[in-house]
């Protein structure tokens, strides 16, 4: 069962009195998940987990050491301690390490998670009935998941620190397939039921994969492409992994690596980290229990300083801004909430100014060929088409993209309207609206 | 732990479940990491809990928690149930599954010297003198050493009278030299990047890759990469060394050969295939020199165990034989909808994970070849290592991969270094163009312990055996 947050964080500063350190942290992720999945137009796998892990970072003077367990009994807790002073012990000094961050006991508010919490597999089962309908009816096959999470975290130090807070999301996707080598996809994510309609989900996947059959080839070279919400989160994604933390600043591997203060994209470009936004589903403060704040990343395409935690803020002079992962960090601070403002323009009013062009539903399998200049290949899927004088008008075969992406988004020919919550939920999302981008290139294609 | 599995059993059977298996699994894990200079972390975790499947109304629900106390180890048995009824609303067909033995056994993975034993100390001081090490040469600004430990535990149990006991460790480590320069970050890994090289075995494995004593080579030549020549925008041949053939067969044989993905059931998250059921026995996947097992019973490979997940013995099967598609990699339910018997594929990544199809060590079997007859025997062309990018379409046809590091040939011998090498192909052909396969001599076992695939994720240690290979006519310099 998942701990209630006061549960939760009653364990951690338990964790924290045992951990004979000089100063301790304990963190308790607690949650229960289930997950609905279906292919072939039938549920297939149907799946729930419950589990509660508690980390404890272990300081003796400026050396650290990390233990974790799911083990939450007495003697699994004095246990995780030990091992987490032991670690501490062997280490080396970090001449950089600033302790523990400072901080008191914030009762932040709670969420209501009843929605989610009823969220049952009845549920689940009669949603997932409701998204493949669609497609049975045209004689498509669908495959996708209705999934619910609920998390708690409590975060808990040495020197006050004393954080817990919940949530919740559901998440529901959908491809649809048809026989002629047509796909759609659909996806909604949000922090509870509210306004997720099923059959809706599904009937967008049916008509996007009917309209797709029998794609046709393009000749690979560089196009204007009208990228929608989940193909900009893809690459959104990348840009937060590969350049907006304080680690890759710090080590100079950044694509802003000495860029700040510099025009990086177009003027329209304005990127934030906002775990806290309404429309989005963050949780109020990060895995050092400092409250995550909204931090600026590229602001009309003007590169800014990136996300921080304790450690990296006080190396670099930079406020803590609240991004900490789980102890030990090897990637450092990173965004978990990225979001994109939105233009003036909607998705059809893009596509009617593309005189020869692609629309991309979404990317598939994308990945990094060169970090600092931000070249990343990948390949489209689930509804690929031609874009003629304004007009969707032929559907296309996957194509392979590589692609600087700073280039691309200093050529920007409009920025949708509407934003789009997409992720994989347990506090991490981003939200996204439609690109239309005058230069993208692409460099193959599946036959 | 096999008290929890017969606690699960009966709760299971008593809810009505027909068929219900139970995995109790414990894992402790250490990882140590250290970047340049900076011991980064050093990290204990344990895991322990009981995942429980069955079928129930025909089809199946599997429910998973840390709790081991009596109750809730039954509670969470009819939450398997209630999930399977709740699943069977939709259902169009029972599950069936493919007959297997009762087993009453227990297995262990080898391992010389218990990894867990070793001191913090004798880790770091390895590491922190290969890390020191990698940056000798001013131009390597990041260096990065790890080592990862792991001892799995777990008994499985079924209805069907099995009763398996499993334990084995895995050792991992590697290295990476970063050399930085104007606006460009190249990296130099040993013995493989991504994390190194992964396998079962304890200790012993991590002295013999002697990270110190490599070190100072790779960081010469991450530094020397800031010189080398762009790769060409060509149509050329290609020799690729062991490690990257590993990836190239993992990612464009082993998913596509995985028959859930075949069937459909991974469609919206991994993808499907290009190959189907009806092509088993014809069609042409290579040349003549590809064949490519599968093999969970390798020695000290990622990919071996006693029995699947689901209870099956561990075996060796044929995938592609002579360049024809030979098999699938299958589980109970996947192997009898192709009027088959399971051949050993099923596993999950922990207690909280439904088994999935997934591979064991996938191997391209070696040739006839010496590496150094087969770079003298290639007019022109480029010699590939080390992966560092990889991607492919959702029915692994279309691949692009770039390496840290590649040479030109000229005339039968290396010649210049290449930087960010990469190179594009449409699978069936790219296979269809390998013309030698390097023999014994060259052919390794290499872990991946980072294959995902599933909703929830699951990241399966998975391996592949291969020897450097030659194929005719690739298209590299992609972008470039």
């Amino acid at each position: 069962m998942r701990l209630a947050p006061a549960e939760a964080r009653t364990l951690a500063e338990r964790a924290v009195g045992l951990t004979a350190a000089d100063a301790a942290e304990a963190v308790v992720t607690s949650g229960d998940s289930a997950l609905t999945r279906f292919a072939g137009n039938r549920i297939h796998q149907n799946v729930a987990e419950s589990d509660t892990t508690l980390a404890i970072r272990a300081v003796l003077g400026r050396r650290t050491g990390v233990a974790s367990t799911n083990r939450i009994d007495d003697a699994g807790l004095k246990h995780c301690a030990a091992a987490a002073v032991d670690a501490a012990h062997h280490a080396p000094e970090d001449p950089h390490f600033p302790g523990l961050p400072a901080g008191g006991r914030v009762d932040d508010p709670a969420r209501g998670l009843a929605g989610v919490e009823a969220y049952g597999a009845d549920a689940r089962a009669e949603a997932a009935a409701g998204i493949i309908a669609p497609s049975a009816r045209r004689g498509l096959t669908a495959a996708g998941t209705v999934a619910r999470n609920l998390y708690t975290l409590a975060v808990a130090n040495t020197l006050g620190v004393s954080r817990a807070a919940a949530g919740g999301d559901v998440r529901a996707t959908v491809l649809a397939m048809g026989g002629s080598g047509g796909s759609g996809w659909a996806s909604w994510l949000g922090a509870d039921t509210a306004g997720f309609v099923p059959q809706h989900l599904g009937e967008r996947a049916a008509d996007i994969a009917t309209r797709s059959s029998d794609p046709q080839p393009l000749d690979p070279g560089v196009y204007a492409v009208v990228l929608a919400p989940e193909a900009v989160s893809d690459i959104l994604e990348f840009m937060g992994w590969l350049g907006f933390g304080a680690k890759s600043i710090d080590e100079g591997s950044s694509f802003l690596s000495g860029h700040i203060g510099e025009p990086m994209a177009d003027s329209r470009i304005t990127i934030a980290d906002d775990a806290l936004a309404p429309e989005t589903i963050g949780l109020p403060f990060d895995f050092e229990g400092t409250t995550r704040t909204r931090v600026p990343l590229i602001e009309a395409g003007i590169a800014r300083s990136p996300v921080t935690d304790s450690y990296y803020a006080a190396k670099l002079g930079l406020p803590n801004t609240g991004h900490a992962l789980p102890a030990p960090n090897f990637d450092g601070p990173l965004p978990l909430n990225l979001a994109m403002a939105s233009g003036a323009a909607s998705e059809h009013e893009m596509i009617a100014s593309v005189e020869r062009g692609v629309y991309v539903t979404r990317f598939h399998y994308v990945n990094v060929e060169d970090p600092m200049k931000l070249v990343l290949t990948g390949m489209t899927r689930d509804g690929t088409f031609l874009i003629e004088d304004g007009r969707l008008t032929a559907p296309l075969k996957n194509l392979r993209f590589t692609q600087a992406v700073l280039e691309a988004l200093a050529h920007v020919g409009a920025v949708g309207s509407e934003r789009v919550l997409v992720g994989p939920g347990e506090g991490g999302a981003t939200l996204v609206p439609a690109l239309l981008l005058d230069r993208w290139e692409f460099t193959g294609q599946t036959g | 732990m096999k008290d929890s599995v017969a606690i699960a059993l009966d709760a299971a059977r008593s809810a009505g479940a027909t068929y219900a298996d139970v995995r109790v699994v414990e894992t402790r894990r250490e990882g140590i990491a250290v970047r340049t200079g900076r011991v980064e972390g050093i990290e204990h975790a344990e895991s322990l809990g009981v995942g429980i499947r069955v079928i129930a109304g025909g089809a199946w629900g599997f429910a998973a928690t840390s709790d081991l106390a009596p109750d809730a180890v039954r509670a969470c048995a009819r939450e398997a149930v209630a999930l399977a009824r709740a699943a069977a609303t939709t259902l169009r067909a029972p599950v069936r599954l493919a007959p297997v033995g009762a087993y009453t056994d227990t297995w262990t993975g080898p391992c010389e010297v218990d990894p867990f034993g070793i001191s913090l100390d004798d880790k770091l001081a390895i590491m922190l003198a290969a890390d020191e090490a990698l940056r000798a040469e001013s131009a390597v600004r990041i260096s990065s050493v790890g080592m990862e430990f792991l001892h799995v535990r777990k008994v499985f149990g079924s209805t069907e009278g099995s009763l398996i006991e499993q334990s084995y460790y895995e050792s991992q480590a590697g290295m990476t030299a970063y050399a930085l320069g104007d606006g460009e970050m190249l990296p130099r890994s040993y013995p493989n990047s991504h994390g190194g090289q992964a396998v079962q075995g304890g200790w012993e494995t991590i002295v013999a890759l002697d990270l110190a004593g490599n070190a100072p080579r790779v960081g010469e030549q991450a530094a020397a990469l800031l010189s080398a020549s762009e790769c060409p925008a060509t149509t050329t041949d290609v020799i690729i060394d062991s490690s990257q053939i590993a990836l190239q067969v993992h990612e464009s044989i082993g998913h596509p050969t995985e028959l859930d993905r075949v069937l459909g059931d991974e469609a919206a998250f991994a993808g499907t295939s290009w190959v189907g059921v009806p092509d088993l026995g014809d069609l042409r996947y290579g040349s003549e020199h590809v064949t490519v097992t599968s093999d969970s019973t390798v020695p000290g490979s990622l990919g071996s165990f006693g029995y699947d997940d689901e209870g099956v013995p561990a075996q060796r099967d044929y995938l592609v034989r002579d360049g024809i598609l030979a098999g699938f990699q299958s589980s109970r339910e996947s192997a009898l909808e192709i009027g088959r018997t399971s051949n050993a594929c099923m596993r999950a990544d922990g207690w909280n994970r439904q088994p999935l199809v997934r591979m064991t060590t996938v191997s391209l079997e070696p040739g006839m070849w010496a590496l150094p007859d087969l770079i003298a025997d290639t007019e022109r062309g480029i010699y590939f290592e080390t992966n560092n990018s990889w991607s492919i379409d959702d029915r692994r046809l279309n691949f692009q991969f770039a390496c840290e590091i590649g040479w030109e040939i000229e005339n039968g011998m290396l010649g210049r270094m290449i930087k960010n090498p990469n190179y594009t192909g449409i699978t069936p052909e790219f296979w269809g163009s390998c013309d030698a396969v390097c023999n014994r001599d060259h052919w390794q076992v290499w872990g991946i312990p980072n294959c995902g695939k599933g909703e929830p994720m699951q990241v399966a240690h998975v391996a592949h055996g291969a020897a450097p290979a030659r194929f005719r006519g690739v298209r590299v310099g992609v972008g470039r």
